[in-house]
């Protein structure tokens, strides 16, 4: 309003803030009232996570056993009671060959033990015996912790029943024995909880970091509001930066929860690192992939197309964020694309600052690759939503 | 209550009903005394929302019944129930005789109804072709195969379909998909047609092809037809029509029985200033409005030597000049019976000025088009379109969906880049206009683009935010938007909890919260009830006198163009022609013209016989047949003794003004002619 060019340049100052502040308030306000979302935000940041917490374990527990036993000798029982609880459960005995398959076939066991006739005998003698395990594999991790479990078992007695044969005990060391010492570090009691429950945050931060942004974008589309906004004198950093503050914010709020409500109380999950640096690498996360969130609502025509191509892109992001499969078990094309995936270079940081306690000397490399990425992603949607009306 | 008395409380606040006598429409030879439905104290509510509120209807064999009135009257769910889909509250509903009350009466009558809800194409499947579509319709019927195919035939021949059989319906035109709709809810040979809104969205030469199809369709099948519009012009097509408002029913009829229940005349003037003399009028007639440089008055029971006079006394001092005298449309008579029953919004009459700071210089253009081209790949959907609009001055741009006129608006507004051209808006080229230009324009979508989840208020000071207006002036306009749109009292409702006409003029003042000088409206009246749009185009033309905003509109109401102080009209992406609605009048009348009206006995075969006679754009509305004449003196001689040779009797023949309609369905049809030609 003066000519002075100084106060003409705080007016355009001011006028920049007061758009970034009306479209940032704009965004909350919808937010507010979308109840169907908050309610889904509070279950995902709450419940989900606990139920991934407490329900999901990759470990062996009561796997169902049954046994053939032909011997029916000292050894023989004494071999079957040495698969004990928490990892197997011993359902019985079968009677035939063909039972216990039929057995393994509807799935009321898991493993089934053969013990040949003449076992105990044979280890008497001093003869090579041999048993068989019989194991339900279609869900690989369980079956090889029980495959490995077993063979450690069977292996064991087998030294047993040869040294006691020889007249000697396990204390003598008359031969020579490696004896394995292991530590467990950043999680003593290798407690699942742990590592689940914070994974399951981060895909849930991972999820509304897509969704939130690019189904904001999606609406303004479908309603033709985002129109009446590039009538305006607004800029596409202004129509596309309050939306991911916004949405940032409102994930960062919902981690804390998950942090304070979740993950401490019920799992007590430790968190050895600073909370300032996890929120901070967590703002920029969530910055990078709405990132995503916005290319998807450009290339989207709808709220449904937005709901699908976020599950196409959510979905390998977790199978490539190494969680699963550690990226060096993946073909090579894989691990490529998995070394750029910002998931994997979170959870890396992540786990790093709460389980181990690790500060930004040791993570700056994944904090970095995130910004990269950031930068990347924000150039290609950017170009992107000037390009689409056009 | 008798219906001598019910007519004569007309005048008050009773309800209005015209009994028409006996039904004597001579095409229905087979007419039976049943009516083929009656509804009778119908209700329904959807939770607290009443939607229809205690209608009484008799639909009679083989007429085409008309429901009018504005979104959300009720029409939808009334049709809806009486085919059957839809359960209600109370009130009786028989159909072909049978109590529709349960699921299995409902059941019982489904086979003989066919039902086309709204929408273009809504019962359709996109992926499927035409015959797909048919195919399907027949199969779920349980139509025997030679049957089908031979019926498929005869209604693809009669709707000219049959040429893209193997098209998509997605890649249909608006017409072409409604033709479809009526073709797969005819191929059962239904005895009622259920039809809600047919003609929305639909362009006026498609509208005009729509409706003689199924005048033609519903006389050789001796079918029966319930059908909704929300055009009022529309009216002239039915033997019957109910006017409904709210749920109820305002007034039903024949069309000119509904006319003429509220006496009165349309005096048609011009005035200097024209705003000025309007504001004047305005006090004396609530009911008026300035129609580009006319002002057009209702006056209530006079006739015409009255009406001018009373006209002229009320504006002495402004001299009215090339005063006219009419009969008042159906459209007058809707807003005259909701006026006369206090169901308009208070009256309005705040000054709209307050927009005084943003009148321009005055001179240069506010709008300059220059040969923009628009492509997108080999597909031109704008081709070379030039126009100059100057600032002050209504500006229309008519075409059919497709035609380009939203591709133009979004080019001039900078949403897309043209292809070649340039258009220069309030002095800048829009193509390298920076964010200070945008400054300069307001711009509402067809949609009307609010932010449905925010409040009236949020939406308001969201716009002003973004315009960067000041504090003190951010609630300035607030207080002038919520005025002039009528929001008083309800800024915290949520904007999309507004009934259309009000959420639309919520969306033009965002659109003006910045005082633009440049206004750009894209289709701004659709699904707006007739009071809405007389109220919007007051808006329109006070910006535009008074503060001197030049204003860009596209509408596919063809009786709203007459607002415009010019027009230009868009055939294929390019203008064919460009002028004032009166000099357009003018050079049809010129070329084709006098616009002459025939009343028959036997209009349909009236029809055939002019149609095949050689006159120029014959086209029935209702019993009424309207054809273009040279020269009307000779014309009508010729038309009598075309009729009369075919032993139709001529009940009338009399010279009507043209519409805008007439004018653009005649012109594009003459291009379209060129077109085939050319092919």
């Amino acid at each position: 309003m003066s000519d002075m060019p100084s106060n003409s340049c705080i007016r355009a100052m001011v006028v920049w803030w007061n758009r970034m502040r009306v479209m940032t308030i704009k965004e909350y306000l919808q937010l507010y009232r979308d109840r169907i979302l908050i309610v889904f935000m509070v279950y995902a940041f709450t419940l989900e996570v606990f139920l991934a917490g407490s329900g999901v374990s990759m470990q062996l527990h009561n796997a169902a056993l049954r046994v053939h036993d032909s011997d029916h000798s000292f050894a023989s029982r004494e071999l079957i009671h040495r698969f004990r609880p928490p990892h197997f459960r011993i359902d019985g005995e079968v009677l035939n060959h063909g039972e216990s398959i039929d057995l393994l076939d509807r799935g009321e066991a898991m493993v089934v033990l053969d013990i040949p006739p003449q076992f105990q005998e044979s280890l008497l003698n001093g003869d090579t015996t041999s048993v068989q395990m019989q194991i339900d594999t279609s869900n690989p991790v369980l079956g090889f912790l029980a495959t490995s479990y077993g063979s450690q078992i069977v292996g064991q007695y087998g030294l047993e029943a040869a040294m006691k044969r020889e007249g000697m005990s396990l204390n003598e060391l008359a031969t020579p024995i490696i004896n394995e010492e292991h530590r467990v570090w950043y999680n003593a009691n290798q407690n699942d909880a742990w590592f689940m429950s914070v994974v399951e945050m981060l895909n849930v931060i991972t999820m509304f970091a897509i969704l939130l942004p690019a189904s904001a974008m999606a609406r303004e589309k479908e309603r033709g509001t985002v129109e009446q906004l590039m009538v305006s004198p607004l800029t596409t950093f202004q129509m596309m930066f309050p939306k991911v503050l916004a949405m940032t914010t409102v994930i960062l709020v919902g981690t804390l929860i998950t942090i304070h409500l979740i993950l401490q109380p019920f799992f007590g999950v430790p968190f050895r690192g600073s909370l300032t640096l996890f929120m901070a690498v967590t703002a920029l996360y969530v910055f990078t992939t709405a990132g995503i969130g916005m290319l998807l609502a450009t290339i989207a025509r709808n709220l449904a197309q937005v709901g699908m191509l976020t599950a196409l892109i959510f979905i390998p992001m977790v199978f490539l964020s190494g969680v699963w499969t550690p990226p060096e078990n993946m073909p090579s094309v894989l691990r490529a694309v998995s070394a750029i995936a910002p998931l994997h270079h979170y959870i890396d940081a992540s786990l790093g600052i709460m389980l181990k306690g690790a500060g930004i000397d040791i993570l700056w490399d994944s904090i970095l690759a995130i910004a990269l990425f950031a930068v990347a992603i924000y150039g290609l949607s950017m170009g992107y939503f000037r390009r689409q009306l056009g | 209550m008798d219906e001598a008395a019910m007519v004569n409380a007309s005048q008050g606040l009773g309800v209005t009903t015209v009994e028409s006598q006996e039904f004597t429409n001579a095409t229905l030879e087979s007419a039976d005394s049943k009516p083929v439905a009656q509804v009778s104290k119908f209700r329904k509510t959807y939770g607290r929302t009443v939607a229809v509120d205690g209608i009484d209807l008799e639909i009679q064999r083989g007429e085409i019944y008309g429901l009018i009135g504005p979104d959300g009257a009720g029409k939808s769910s009334l049709m809806k129930a009486v085919a059957g889909v839809l359960t209600y509250d109370s009130g009786t509903l028989d159909v072909f005789g049978v109590r529709v009350d349960s699921e299995q009466s409902s059941e019982a009558i489904k086979d003989r109804i066919g039902l086309m809800p709204q929408g273009l194409g809504l019962n359709l499947y996109a992926d499927l072709s035409i015959e797909e579509n048919v195919d399907f319709f027949g199969q779920i019927r349980l139509i025997p195969k030679g049957v089908l195919q031979e019926r498929k035939d005869r209604l693809l021949g009669m709707t000219r379909l049959d040429k893209f059989r193997d098209r998509p319906m997605k890649n249909l035109s608006g017409g072409m998909k409604q033709k479809l709709g009526l073709v797969c809810c005819l191929v059962h040979h239904p005895q009622l047609v259920i039809l809600d809104e047919p003609t929305t969205g639909v362009d006026p030469v498609s509208r005009r092809d729509f409706w003689s199809i199924l005048a033609q369709l519903l006389r050789e099948e001796q079918i029966t037809a319930l059908v909704s519009t929300a055009y009022m012009d529309e009216a002239t097509r039915f033997h019957h029509a109910a006017l409904l408002f709210d749920g109820k029913v305002l007034a039903r009829g024949e069309p000119d029985e509904i006319a003429a229940l509220v006496p009165g005349r349309i005096v048609q003037a011009k005035a200097e200033p024209q705003a000025k003399a309007f504001a004047l009028v305005k006090e004396t007639f609530p009911q008026s409005e300035a129609v580009g440089p006319w002002l057009r008055v209702f006056v209530d029971d006079a006739d015409d030597e009255q009406a001018t006079t009373a006209v002229t006394s009320s504006m002495e001092e402004f001299r009215p000049q090339e005063i006219h005298v009419a009969e008042p449309d159906l459209e007058d008579v809707f807003i005259a019976l909701l006026r006369r029953r206090g169901l308009t919004d208070d009256d309005h009459s705040a000054s709209l000025v307050g927009n005084a700071d943003s009148v321009s210089d005055g001179d240069g253009l506010a709008i300059e088009a220059n040969n923009l081209v628009r492509a997108f790949g080999s597909f031109k959907a704008v081709d070379g379109v030039s126009f100059e609009v100057k600032p002050g001055e209504i500006f229309g741009l008519l075409g059919a969906n497709g035609a380009g006129k939203t591709t133009v608006i979004k080019m001039l507004t900078g949403l897309l880049p043209p292809t070649a051209g340039t258009g220069r808006v309030a002095g800048a080229d829009m193509r390298r206009a920076g964010q200070a230009i945008k400054e300069r324009i307001g711009y509402m979508s067809q949609a009307f683009s609010l932010y449905q989840d925010l409040t009236v208020v949020e939406n308001i000071r969201l716009y002003a935010g973004i315009y960067g207006l000041s504090r003190r002036m951010t609630r300035d306009r607030t207080d002038w938007i919520i005025d002039m749109a009528g929001l008083a009292g309800r800024g915290s409702d949520l904007s999309g909890s507004l009934p259309m006409g009000l959420r639309q003029r919520l969306a033009i003042g965002c659109a003006l919260v910045h005082s633009p000088q440049v206004l750009f409206l894209d289709e701004p009246t659709s699904g707006v009830d007739p009071i809405g749009r007389r109220r919007l185009w007051d808006i329109i033309f006070d910006l535009s006198r008074n503060s001197g905003v030049a204003v860009m509109v596209t509408t596919h109401y063809m009786s709203e163009s007459e607002h415009c102080d010019h027009i230009a009209m868009m055939y294929a992406g390019r203008v064919f022609a460009d002028a004032s609605p009166s000099e357009l009048k003018t050079s049809l009348r010129e070329e084709s013209g006098q616009l002459l009206e025939v009343t028959t006995d036997k209009p349909l075969a009236a029809l055939d016989v002019l149609q095949s006679g050689g006159f120029d754009g014959v086209s029935l509305f209702g019993k009424r047949i309207h054809l273009l004449a040279p020269d009307p003196s000779k014309a009508e001689q010729q038309v009598r003794a075309a009729l009369g040779k075919k032993d139709v009797g001529v009940l009338s023949v009399s010279e009507q003004p043209l519409t805008m309609e007439d004018v653009f369905v005649n012109r594009v049809l003459a291009l379209e002619k060129a077109d085939e030609g050319k092919q």
